[in-house]
């Protein structure tokens, strides 16, 4: 039948089909093509990064560099393994610390995203401020935040908070803005009042973009972490650690832990984009998984009609 | 069709800044009917389905439906585009008891009606699948299953088959007809296409920009039910040069 | 013809040997281009200590010696041994305790001279704080000190807190390499503060407050009496430039001797050379003027170093793990370049 896409028939849709998450990819059938999509997402990054590995043994030891410059990739893994014991600890608290730091700040930024979109007035006197706090280089404002309230794990949980906010105001003030018209005046025909439209419609057509905010938020609140350490933290801290064997020459230390650093980057970013999955069934699959308490109904329901 | 008077319009006018998009206007409509609305862009038609639904106050008269004012209140009729407006992230089955989410909760009754209407209109295998699977006919298919369930007397249609190809558009035609018979509503239908409004209507309403006014009211005296025979039947082209003329005239 | 051709040979002969001999006379023939060195200080920006090299460079002590030696700061203070290192400075501003660590992990720096002589690190804190030597376990136990997190603070506290009877679990170290010791003292987010007394008596006289900061000298207090900065060099710099070392030395002794004989017109200049340095007039006169006793020894020296200060700082490293092995002093130091 030509013209398929209008022809009122439906496309044949298999009961399953998986997409990738970095785009829309081919459709494939059920086993082979998660295989291969997996293998296409994990793999491919996985090999590039054990190139730049490579490529790292091979310009230092290729070149000659003394390990006080830069050391080999064993050297720094090494550095990081002996010393594990007192790296974990560390490593758990720069966690707990972009936890703390990006929900606040994520939370702060929905709240403020949506008070923005809805009371036009605030938008206009706020929301300049807010891009003027996103000027303020951060390191000038751990120092006051540091006098104010002493070297303690509050203020870097703010500085990181300060950092995750404003990309999560900004998406979801756009994703706000730009709800279809058409779709709210469809609601507003129903009789929806407007905190139903707001819930049921405005909130969902928002998802998209503020989990846009959420991982651009996510790949800066460990560095904004670990500034903060830096500036603000009691004594032991993993940014403390590194910038203890920077001064001591350790730079196999330095580069294993700003490799440790990277890597909770990275996972955070991974877990944010997993929560995406999670919560946007719709922009990867065609059918929706049967939630438990429809099971029974559904089947109920399909006799009956089958009568 | 019965006799009783569902829909009233006395009087009702809109003007946007400087233009009359719609000069006062009286209307009445019978329970049951299906009434065609055509004219060019400008003529006040969209307008008129904005004041019936509630979303725009009329500048002067009232609106009157099954007898009661609702003029400027919500939530008393059917509504429809050109565009589908099924919500991405629900599943068919969930689109399709959207009004009852947006006003009251969802019971397993109104689940269960939704089941029950996709599977008579062909769509049962397809309420766990999300809109982004659907072919445009289809989803226009499950918008209408969304407003029929709503239980609303009166189905305000703007277009709904605009975007659909030639083909697909005759199939719905068909479709919407016997949907209209199986259930006993009063339809107002918009559209561009003069064969679309000859198709489907008992009474013809023709409107003309500038102002924004209704020109004629032609009954439609063809026999239901309609067929494929029916476009081709020597009253119906009466009817449609009768239209074409009035459109045509009316647009220099 | 045949005139003329040996005419050509001869003049090019001539031409040829006349600039073999002016190649081989050197930078002699060429006296008018001094010699360039780059000097790296050990803090990202310039304070009173540079004092001597901004005198030698005004009163023409290293034109004198033919040298034209242009300063620059590394971007944090553990940055200047790398620079020594790659070469992208010659000669450089060192604490002592950055040299052993340097040349525990295999970089061949080497001291060439003592800046100062004595330890002058101390603990601080407000006025009418009570610290001594013998109340120092109860006004410690339990307090916060600050510390930059440089290897010198690292390496002293050890000390203290040996002769004050705690462990670093008795009592709060707070690191904060990007902070200030004595706002974070006196806004009272600290205890004590950690650092020398030429800096931190006029940075308290600049802050206004009333009464006198309390000091308890880190030497009173169980540290060694150490020498703190010296000037240092790589090794193959000082194989293959060991002229330009002792050229340099020459002329900043000069200007370190000028300087302390007239404080107030060298601090003066300092001021004058680095205008945005950030420091009051005020504050690098008091600086420099706390800073002149310490850099002679008991012999009105300057610069000389002893085997024994090397071995005494190898040895204190190795106590407290700072680093792995003790090597023989004059791994560390030479004063052959002496003037």
């Amino acid at each position: 039948m030509s013209g398929a896409r209008d022809s009122g028939v439906a496309r044949p849709v298999k009961s399953f089909t998986y997409r990738s998450v970095a785009g829309p990819g081919r459709e494939t059938s059920r086993r082979s093509g998660k295989w291969r999509a997996v293998a296409r997402n994990v793999g491919i990054p996985i090999l590039s990064m054990a190139l730049l590995v490579l490529t790292w043994e091979w310009i230092v030891v290729g070149f000659h560099i003394a390990p006080y410059i830069a050391p080999r990739p064993m050297q720094a893994y090494e550095a990081v393994r002996s010393d594990w014991v007192t790296l974990w600890p560390l490593v758990l608290a720069t966690i707990r610390e972009t936890i703390y730091g990006y929900s606040s700040g994520a939370l702060l930024g929905v709240f403020l995203g949506v008070v923005m979109a809805k009371v036009q007035f605030l938008q206009r006197m706020v929301y300049p401020v807010l891009v003027l706090s996103q000027a303020v280089p951060i390191i000038a404002l751990a120092a006051p935040l540091v006098l104010i309230l002493g070297f303690s794990v509050v203020p870097i949980v703010i500085i990181v908070a300060w950092i995750v906010f404003f990309p999560v105001t900004v998406n979801v003030l756009d994703g706000l803005s730009h709800v279809d018209q058409d779709l709210l005046n469809l609601a507003r025909v129903y009789g929806a009042s407007r905190w139903r439209t707001f819930v049921q419609i405005e909130i969902p057509a928002t998802t998209t973009p503020l989990f846009s905010g959420l991982k651009i938020g996510a790949t800066y609140a460990v560095t904004g972490a670990i500034i903060g350490e830096l500036v603000a933290s009691n004594g032991s801290s993993l940014a403390l650690y590194q910038e203890h064997a920077n001064s001591n020459l350790n730079t196999p230390a330095v580069y294993g832990t700003t490799i440790l650093m990277t890597i909770i980057g990275i996972s955070w970013f991974l877990l944010v984009v997993g929560a995406e999955v999670l919560a946007t069934p719709w922009q990867r699959r065609s059918v929706a998984r049967r939630p438990w308490r429809r099971r029974r109904e559904a089947a109920l329901t399909t006799a009956q009609v089958e009568n | 069709m019965t006799d009783n008077v569902l829909l009233e319009l006395r009087d009702v006018g809109k003007v946007f800044v400087e233009t009359i998009a719609l000069s006062p206007t009286n209307l009445a409509v019978k329970e049951g009917s299906f009434v065609a609305i055509v004219g060019p862009s400008g003529c006040g038609k969209s307008t008129l389905f904005n004041v019936i639904a509630g979303l725009l106050r009329p500048d002067s008269g009232e609106v009157r439906l099954a007898d009661q004012p609702v003029t400027g209140a919500t939530g008393h009729v059917g509504y429809m585009l050109q565009k589908d407006l099924l919500v991405p992230w629900r599943t068919v089955e969930d689109n399709i008891t959207m009004a009852a989410r947006l006003t009251r909760r969802v019971t397993a009754d109104d689940r269960a009606e939704a089941r029950r209407v996709a599977v008579q209109y062909g769509l049962g295998d397809f309420l766990r699948h999300y809109p982004s699977a659907l072919s445009g006919g289809m989803r226009q298919r499950v918008a209408f299953m969304r407003t029929l369930v709503t239980h609303q007397q009166l189905l305000l249609l703007d277009e709904p088959f605009g975007a659909l190809d030639a083909q697909t558009r005759l199939e719905m035609q068909q479709w919407l007809l016997q949907v209209w018979r199986d259930t006993g509503r009063t339809v107002l239908f918009i559209t561009h296409d003069v064969d679309e409004s000859i198709f489907l209507s008992d009474r013809i309403l023709v409107m003309s920009p500038r102002p924004g006014r209704v020109v004629a009211d032609l009954a439609n005296p063809l026999p239901r039910p309609r067929d494929i025979a029916t476009l081709t039947d020597p009253q119906f082209n009466e009817l449609k040069s009768r239209i074409m003329g009035l459109l045509h005239g009316v647009a220099t | 013809m045949r005139f003329n051709r040996l005419g050509a040979l001869a003049a090019a002969g001539s031409l040829l040997a006349t600039s073999v001999v002016a190649l081989a006379a050197g930078p002699s023939a060429s006296a008018a281009s001094p010699t360039k060195i780059t000097f790296a200080y050990d803090f990202p920006g310039p304070d009173f200590e540079l004092t001597p090299l901004v005198v030698a460079q005004d009163q023409g002590f290293f034109k004198a010696a033919g040298l034209q030696v242009s300063v620059v700061f590394p971007p944090n203070t553990s940055t200047t041994t790398k620079m020594l290192a790659t070469g992208s400075a010659g000669i450089g501003f060192l604490t002592t305790t950055d040299m052993g660590v340097a040349v525990d992990v295999g970089v061949p720096v080497l001291s060439v001279a003592n800046y100062s002589m004595r330890n002058n690190w101390a603990l601080f804190a407000k006025p009418g704080t009570k610290l001594t030597a013998a109340n120092l376990k109860s006004a410690l136990k339990g307090k916060k000190i600050f510390s930059y997190g440089d290897t010198w603070t690292e390496a002293m506290l050890p000390f203290v807190l040996k002769k004050a009877g705690l462990s670093t679990s008795q009592v709060k170290i707070i690191t904060d390499p990007t902070g200030n010791d004595l706002t974070d003292l006196l806004a009272g987010k600290v205890d004590f503060s950690t650092s020398t007394t030429n800096y931190e008596i006029p940075g308290f006289q600049g802050s206004g407050q009333k009464g006198q900061l309390t000091q308890l000298l880190g030497t009173a207090a169980g540290a060694p009496d150490i020498p703190i900065w010296v000037y240092a060099v790589t090794k193959s710099y000082a194989n293959a430039h060991g002229a330009n070392v002792k050229a340099f030395l020459t002329a900043v002794k000069k200007a370190t001797a000028w300087a302390a004989k007239n404080p107030t017109k060298a601090a003066a200049e300092f001021t004058k050379a680095y205008p945005k340095s950030g420091y009051t007039p005020a504050y690098n006169q008091a600086g420099w003027k706390l800073t002149i006793p310490f850099l002679t020894n008991t012999h009105g020296q300057y610069f000389t170093q002893t085997s024994a200060q090397w071995s005494t700082l190898s040895k204190a490293l190795k106590s407290i793990k700072l680093i792995s092995k003790v090597q023989s002093p004059s791994t560390y130091f030479t004063n052959k370049f002496l003037p």
